[in-house]
């Protein structure tokens, strides 16, 4: 081998699985540039080591018996100090290998050297290897190994019984056009295509059972118990520590009832009482709901495709976090909507003009957000300014690539 | 050709093998080789060093979907794995003792790819544990600074799977039509 030409130095990994093996081998022939190549534990010039794995303290003894001047590398997410070894931590990335390599080839000797023209045997020439600490910011915490090798894997107790209850983990229902009309019904004093009738289009919930649900999650979460909202329909129960809702009713019989509006007198009718725990824990498993997916499509049906009084559809709002869609009724455009009044906030009509979407479907979005509590506002002067710089980034719909993914997502 | 991914990670266990088989359009190529001894059988053939799959688009371009070694957060390969990447899943097993100790570790250890293009969380095995809930991820990225879609995903599930992927793509565009 020619002078000065670069020999790969030979790391035999240990505590490692197949898969993470390969990846290694990969990685320093690929990134590392081949600086180093996986061999067998006879061939090595160093041992690498999983710190990570549960076995490492024996691994560790084991090697410093076989090998004890064979250079070792510890890999882990602590920072270890431990004497007579090299510490890289991770994530790694190739400047943490290279660095580690070339001070294991500055304080070696036998290293120095091409390995194919002059060998010595880590028998015929003791080699003390220093202690190297990976450089960090902080002070490295000093973590015997045994300690975290030994560290639990840390699965909980697995909820046999929320298994059951499975009309909670159940995908969610994405309506097109044509279902929302169908899942919502309509409101016929209202034209939505004229944008005169927009500021008309609201509804107040707590002439709807809506509102009576909502006022007795609020109770309950303040009393913290399970309390049961009797009303000339059916019981609903209320449990805030879980929060869940009992309902023994379908979702047809929801609907028809939620968008009802109830008369002025309805509130004698309405009653909220402690539930019999007895009678509660032998409740139906399938008949338990999450309390956020209820809430959100008994409002998309009182909706009907209207907002809520509460909310002035010229005043820019924002949403607070994502809605948990997996689990919800997704109402058309609804992850357009949330994607951008996430990004910032925005007039309803803004939303409409910049996403070009019917006003039900925003209203009715705003309504089922708004019940959540996911909704802000925010001041006038403020948002305009936002508005106007990024207005111009979403004015026009992309097409392209991530058009062609999603089609492909929703099975176009 | 352009080599467009979508890269899912996330800890041992939470679901990305599952995940990528559940919206790829073939067959994702196996990566967990039958004999767990390291010493013995480490056949090249058999052993591959991420899961795959692939998205076959109107066009001929294909989205491949890759998977992160996840064995004990041995992570190889951050800063080449990203090169070409539309976004990131990152997928947390809710049964795990601390997942939000794994979301931060993933959230860091991709912190600047996420800054460039963006990521969506689903939390799977929800159904066997409810804590913590998603607004509970919620809270903990608030701390973060971060806003980004968290859904309860059952990896199987083709729809959950997909809608967490299509949140991912509306937060890079919410102007988008598909």
């Amino acid at each position: 081998m020619k002078k000065g030409s670069k020999v790969p130095l030979r790391i035999a990994l240990y505590g490692m699985d197949d898969r993470a093996c390969k990846t290694m081998e990969m990685y320093l022939k690929g990134p590392c540039q081949g600086i180093a190549v996986v061999t067998g534990e006879t061939d090595a010039d160093i041992d690498m080591i999983d710190a990570d794995n549960v076995r490492a303290k024996e691994i560790l003894e084991t090697r410093r018996a076989s090998t004890s001047n064979r250079p070792i590398i510890l890999l882990s997410l602590q920072n270890l100090q431990i004497e007579n070894t090299f510490f890289i931590k991770k994530p790694v990335n190739v400047a943490q290998i290279t660095n580690v390599l070339d001070r294991i080839k500055a304080t070696t000797p036998s290293l120095k050297v091409e390995p194919s023209h002059n060998i010595k045997t880590t028998s015929e020439s003791p080699i003390k290897v220093e202690t190297v600490v990976q450089p960090t910011p902080e002070k490295p915490q000093k973590v015997a190994m045994e300690v975290y090798a030994n560290k639990p894997a840390g699965v909980k107790h697995i909820d046999n019984l929320e298994r059951q209850k499975t009309a909670k983990h159940q995908s969610a229902m994405q309506l097109n056009e044509g279902g929302f009309t169908a899942f919502l019904g309509t409101v016929s004093t209202i034209d939505f295509d004229d944008p005169t009738h927009w500021a008309n289009a609201h509804f107040d919930p707590k002439q709807y059972f809506l509102g009576y649900v909502l006022a007795a999650i609020k109770t309950a979460k303040q009393q913290t118990r399970v309390l049961q909202l009797n009303s000339i329909w059916k019981s609903l129960i209320v449990f805030p520590n879980t929060q869940e809702i009992w309902l023994d009713a379908d979702d047809k019989q929801l609907r028809s009832f939620a968008g009802m509006a109830l008369g002025a007198g309805s509130s004698s009718n309405m009653t909220l009482t402690a539930a019999d725990t007895a009678i509660t824990v032998n409740r139906a498993m399938d008949k338990f709901q999450d309390m956020n997916a209820f809430v959100w499509k008994v409002a998309i049906w009182t909706s009907k495709g209207r907002f809520p009084v509460g909310i002035d559809i010229n005043q820019p709002i924002f949403l607070k976090r994502w809605p948990n869609f997996t689990r919800l009724v997704i109402t058309p455009d609804a992850m357009r909507i949330a994607a951008l009044l996430v990004q910032s906030p925005r007039t309803a009509t803004e939303v409409i003009s910049l996403l070009n979407t019917k006003p039900q479907y925003v209203f009715v979005f705003l309504s089922a957000c708004h019940t959540l509590g996911l909704l802000g506002q925010k001041e006038p002067q403020i948002v305009e300014t936002v508005a106007t710089e990024q207005t111009a980034q979403i004015t026009k719909p992309k097409q392209g690539l991530l058009s062609k993914i999603l089609s492909k997502l929703r099975g176009a | 050709m352009s080599q467009y991914k979508i890269i899912f990670t996330g800890p041992v266990g939470a679901g990305k093998t599952t995940a990528i088989n559940s919206i790829s359009d073939v067959a994702p190529i196996k990566t967990d080789a039958a004999a767990s001894d390291m010493t013995k059988n480490r056949k090249a053939s058999t052993t591959v060093a991420m899961d795959y799959g692939v998205m076959n688009l109107a066009g001929g371009e294909k989205i491949h979907l890759y998977g992160t070694p996840g064995q004990e957060r041995f992570d190889f390969m951050w800063d080449i794995l990203t090169v070409g990447g539309i976004g990131l899943i990152l997928l947390l097993d809710n049964t795990r003792a601390d997942p939000f100790q794994d979301m931060r570790f993933f959230l860091d250890s991709f912190g600047q790819f996420i800054a460039d293009t963006s990521v969506a969380i689903g939390v799977t095995q929800t159904d066997l544990s409810s804590k913590p809930t998603i607004d509970d991820y919620h809270g903990q990225l608030q701390l973060l600074g971060l806003k980004p879609p968290v859904f309860a995903v059952d990896a199987r599930e083709k729809n959950d799977v997909s809608l967490l992927v299509q949140a991912l793509l509306y937060s890079l565009d919410p102007g988008l039509t598909g």
